[in-house]
């Protein structure tokens, strides 16, 4: 009933007051008063999902609001980001954006609605989840180095599966095969469920995919996991060399998550906001099950809205070569 | 064996829990609660309720419920998500028997002959056999699960995209082979059907396709979306220029017995067993087995049946055996998740979502490592189908005075629920406007005598079919010949040649006006 | 959900050479739509190769629904059937406009306001319709959608247009 009371009664204050008193700075100061909506462009339980409900679980305490999750699927996760982008800039609706949807779908859909630079402001990094090279467990090379000789000699022969056109997961093996300079099938999947299923069954010889899904596999031994394509190894995965150590230091990708609002939301919201998500950050109970999932906490410098701001921007000039537009 | 016994008693332990609640105003004393059982009560009761209303199928039910599971213990969740998950698709199933609102693809088939069940004054047999078949299949998958789980994953890898576009070409043939009169106008629908299927985005190229640049149209054409406007609204609006109340009146009029009699009973004991192994076989094969199971044992049905004539006006043969057919392939479509980690449809992918928040990632060893959240879950499937069964049986008789509403009041309500179904799915008007549009495509449909069930089984076999022929044929590197050199895909091309053959005779010929059929009022 | 097909001798506007009106007509507009939808996906690339375009199977399909639609036509045209079914305006009309309402008004006007609209606009199809009652009904029914959706099952619903929260 709380909500319900609470919006009841702002309503009226805001008809008595005359509707004329909300200079920006009035808003701000007393931000948030109400309820604030936070976009989600994936299904509830995806890697994008779980991240943004773990850290706004914590902000919205901070904030001393509500933070109401709206999943919003479809068209790797435009849709929604371009709802976002039109949404009032009064900090109350808020959109969890990442690599996907605020860089590679630049080069990827040539007549994306929104630019994450030009209609966003950055408000803070959450976490990223680090990007693995994966194998069916009985392809034959057994490292980094025997399967990059491999792919450029069979190049013809392999198979790479994907999740779908434009996913983290096709997204980032466009890039492992642009590093190597190779252009084997892309066998589509709808997901990584499917295309997981496929890499185990046998039926594709090699992927790309987040660490969430694929740690367990890897431990169970059904799959096998060539390198992780961040600077430092993953605790969860101690045993397997980053792409550096084995030997294609070129390759580096990590699906980051981060909280964009719209273009124009006043500047000390923003800070206020980004205040929440960095005490999120520092949480022992946030960090704990962030770490759980194989994700990267960013360290202090890079969570502020201007690291976010230049991080969108060399992103998106990482992906623009790598990444073949759809029309 | 015996290590079947001592799982299922860890399972059974798991769900049987009691924790000590020892609230202050009662001074120390404490008392147990049973706070798995009372989750998996709660997600039946809330997934019944939600799953009813028209609208809202079982993903979406589950997809919406989902967070309201997040505040709780892993294990608890689960069981929870398990009960909503089942609730869900009894809900949609009453949907389907007492309005003709399919929430998903298995509903389609209820909503033949249970529909017109109620039109007969049978709603109450229609449901309440729907009850016990789900609570009997449930019961035998469950058992499967435990005893045959782990070799029953080789059947799930060996279906690769070859045996995947055979078996729905089969599906395809089942259709057309038993539809109705006009073969030729049921195909057309089927090809309509596959057509709007394509709307959206090509898997291999990301191109948009019929799409327009609606960005709600990017994705595709949603199948609740769909049936909502081609069933839902089009039923509606034939209903008001055929004079509704008087047509809901002789349904009044005509109500008899909120139970099956004993001679249902008997006659529906074989359909529920076959449809129950049917479902239990096609449930396993992750990539859209039990799609077609509830499909298959409806035309399993009419082919035994001694009189198939009844089929489509009212049959509870086919009520009972779709039913039991889809709660069984629901429950062994678990096979895949509990025994490789792999979540083999949209649902177990949310169950896996489930798991994630709580920090539990399923794999190949989540059976060795978790054995409690596995064996729990197994347990719960029963009890959760068990509070389906106790629960529904007593609501049958509520849902049968609902039919006494007036229509002049019951089809704006349904109007205002369908809506806000729709748009709760992703917050999407578009979708809301889209049904809309199909409501109107449907009602024309109805006054050419075109029917809408074989056009939504090619848009759920379509997508289905096209990504694993280019699947199949992407590995292959265009060799068409796999479909029939791999031995599993090579026996369901033959089944589909012998039964497309068998149609062509005009033996069969008579046959064919029974399965789609749906009513002559 | 069957039709009830048309039997009543409504005056024809077909040609009497057009022995199944309801044939003839429904093959010509699933020839439409087949036209539409290969116009729709002509810019779609074809065979790639041994691997299909994304435009290969909806020309597929779309060729397919051309020749059963010209099929049905034709059948039309041959054998004996029933005249077009009689369509009514009102319910169709009023049942639309409730749609669209709720459509268009959900995310600017809150839920209450676009349930009660679409209940009260959809009731308009019916001449049965009894407005006292149905407006008992169109209340009741909206404050039980107002507790269910928000409140029991937690789904981010706006109840209150956007100007009254703002």
């Amino acid at each position: 009933m709380n909500r319900y009371g609470r919006s009841l009664a702002s309503g009226f204050l805001a008809l008595l007051g005359g509707l004329g008193v909300s200079s920006s700075q009035a808003l701000a100061q007393a931000y948030p008063t109400r309820n604030i909506t936070m976009i989600v462009p994936f299904a509830a339980g995806g890697p994008t999902d779980v991240i943004a409900r773990i850290v706004t679980g914590h902000m919205a305490q901070t904030l001393g609001q509500t933070i109401i999750i709206e999943n919003v699927v479809g068209a790797g996760g435009t849709t929604a980001t371009t709802r976002a982008a039109r949404a009032a800039n009064d900090g109350y609706t808020l959109i969890t954006g990442h690599m996907g949807t605020h860089a590679a779908s630049v080069p990827l859909y040539p007549k994306l609605a929104y630019h994450p630079e030009k209609d966003f402001e950055p408000v803070g990094l959450l976490a990223g989840t680090p990007i693995l090279i994966l194998a069916r467990k009985d392809f034959a090379p057994k490292d980094l180095k025997e399967f990059i000789a491999y792919v450029k000699a069979n190049e013809s022969k392999v198979n790479a599966a994907h999740a779908g056109v434009g996913s983290v997961s096709n997204v980032s093996c466009e890039l492992l095969n642009s590093v190597l300079g190779v252009k084997p099938i892309g066998v589509p999947f709808n997901g990584t469920g499917p295309a997981m299923n496929a890499l185990v069954a046998g039926q594709v010889d090699y992927m790309c995919d987040q660490i969430v899904n694929a740690v367990p596999q890897i431990n169970g031994g059904t799959i096998k996991a060539y390198a992780v394509a961040t600077p430092e190894r993953n605790p969860s995965l101690p045993n397997v060399p980053t792409t550096a150590e084995a030997g294609l230091p070129a390759f580096q990708a990590q699906a980051w998550n981060a909280i964009f609002a719209p273009k124009g939301t006043p500047p000390d919201v923003v800070t206020k906001l980004n205040a929440a998500i960095v005490k999120a950050l520092d949480d022992e109970g946030v960090r704990k099950r962030l770490l759980e999932l194989g994700s990267v906490i960013p360290p202090a410098a890079d969570r502020t809205p201007a690291a976010l701001g230049t991080l969108v921007k060399s992103e998106i000039a990482k992906w623009t070569p790598v990444v073949k537009p759809v029309n | 064996m015996g290590d079947i016994f001592s799982n299922l008693g860890l399972g059974f332990s798991v769900v049987f829990q009691f924790v000590q609640w020892t609230p202050a105003f009662l001074g120390g004393v404490s008392i147990p609660i049973p706070v798995n059982i009372l989750l998996c009560l709660i997600g039946a009761l809330v997934g019944t309720l939600v799953g009813v209303l028209p609208g809202i199928g079982t993903i979406a039910t589950v997809a919406m419920l989902l967070p309201i599971t997040f505040g709780l213990p892993p294990v608890g969740a689960l069981i929870m998500l398990a009960g909503i998950y089942y609730g869900a698709q009894y809900g949609g199933s009453t949907t389907s028997i007492l309005v003709n609102i399919p929430g998903e693809a298995g509903s389609v088939v209820t909503a033949l002959d249970g529909f017109q069940m109620a039109k007969k004054g049978r709603a109450g047999p229609a449901l309440a056999i729907a009850a016990i078949g789900s609570f009997f299949a449930g019961c035998v998958a469950t058992v499967l699960i435990a005893l045959l789980g782990a070799p029953l994953t080789r059947v799930a890898l060996a279906f690769g995209p070859a045996e995947y576009f055979s078996l729905m070409v089969l599906g395809l043939i089942f259709a057309v082979v038993l539809a109705k009169g006009s073969v030729l106008k049921a195909i057309a629908m089927i090809v309509l059907g596959l057509l709007l299927s394509m709307v959206g985005s090509d898997i291999e190229t990301g191109a948009s396709r019929m799409a327009f640049n609606i960005p709600e149209l990017a994705d595709g054409l949603g199948f609740a979306t769909l049936a909502m406007g081609l069933f839902g609204f089009a039923e509606i609006i034939r209903n008001l220029d055929a004079g509704g109340e008087t047509d809901r009146k002789l349904v009044q009029e005509k109500v008899s017995g909120l139970m099956p009699t004993r001679r249902d009973l008997k006659e529906t004991a074989p359909a529920i067993l076959r449809g129950t192994v049917l479902g239990s076989i096609l449930g396993i094969l992750p990539g859209g087995g039990a799609v077609i199971a509830s499909f298959a044992a409806y035309t399993l049905e009419k082919k035994v049946a001694k009189d198939p004539s009844k089929f489509g006006h009212g049959e509870i043969r086919g009520v009972a055996a779709p039913e039991s057919a889809n709660n069984a392939a629901a429950q062994t479509s678990f096979i895949p998740l509990l025994t490789l980690g792999i979540p083999p449809n949209a649902v177990m992918a949310l169950m896996v979502g489930a798991m994630t928040i709580h920090g539990i990632v399923p794999g190949p060893q989540v059976m060795q490592k978790q054995p409690d959240l596995v064996w729990g879950m197994i347990a719960s499937m029963w009890v959760g189908n068990l509070m389906l069964l106790i629960i529904n049986l007593p609501l049958v008789g509520i849902w049968v005075r609902l039919l006494r509403v007036p229509y002049r009041l019951m089809f704006p309500s349904i109007v205002v629920f369908c809506c806000i179904g729709i748009y709760s799915v992703n917050n999407a008007p578009t979708d809301v406007m889209i049904a809309g549009a199909f409501g109107l495509v449907g009602y024309w449909l109805i006054k050419h005598d075109f029917e809408p069930a074989p056009l939504l089984l090619g848009m759920v076999l379509g997508p289905l079919m096209e990504e694993n022929l280019r699947r199949a044929l992407l590995i292959s590197r265009g060799d068409w010949s796999v479909f029939v050199t791999r031995p599993l895909s090579a026996v369901l091309m033959a089944i589909a040649a012998t039964l497309l053959i068998l149609a062509v005779l005009p033996s069969l010929r008579k046959k064919r006006d029974e399965v789609f059929v749906e009513s002559e009022n | 959900m069957n039709a009830t097909p048309g039997h009543a001798p409504v005056k024809s506007i077909m040609p009497k050479w057009v022995r199944n009106p309801q044939e003839f007509v429904g093959g010509i507009a699933l020839m439409a739509i087949a036209v539409f939808a290969l116009w729709a996906s002509s810019d779609l690339q074809g065979m790639r190769g041994f691997s299909f375009g994304a435009g290969t199977a909806p020309r597929m399909f779309g060729f397919l629904l051309l020749g059963l639609g010209a099929l049905i036509t034709v059948v039309g045209i041959f054998t004996e059937g029933p005249h077009l079914a009689k369509y009514h305006w009102r319910g169709p009309f009023f049942v639309t406009v409730a749609i669209l309402t709720f459509a268009f008004t959900i995310r600017t006007m809150g839920m209450i306001f676009a349930a009660m609209a679409a209940f009260l606009i959809a009731a308009c199809g019916s001449p049965e319709t009894r407005w006292t009652e149905t407006l008992i009904v169109a209340v009741c029914l909206t404050a039980f959608c107002a507790l269910l959706f928000p409140y029991a099952l937690g789904l981010p619903l706006q109840l209150l247009p956007t100007f009254m929260i703002r």
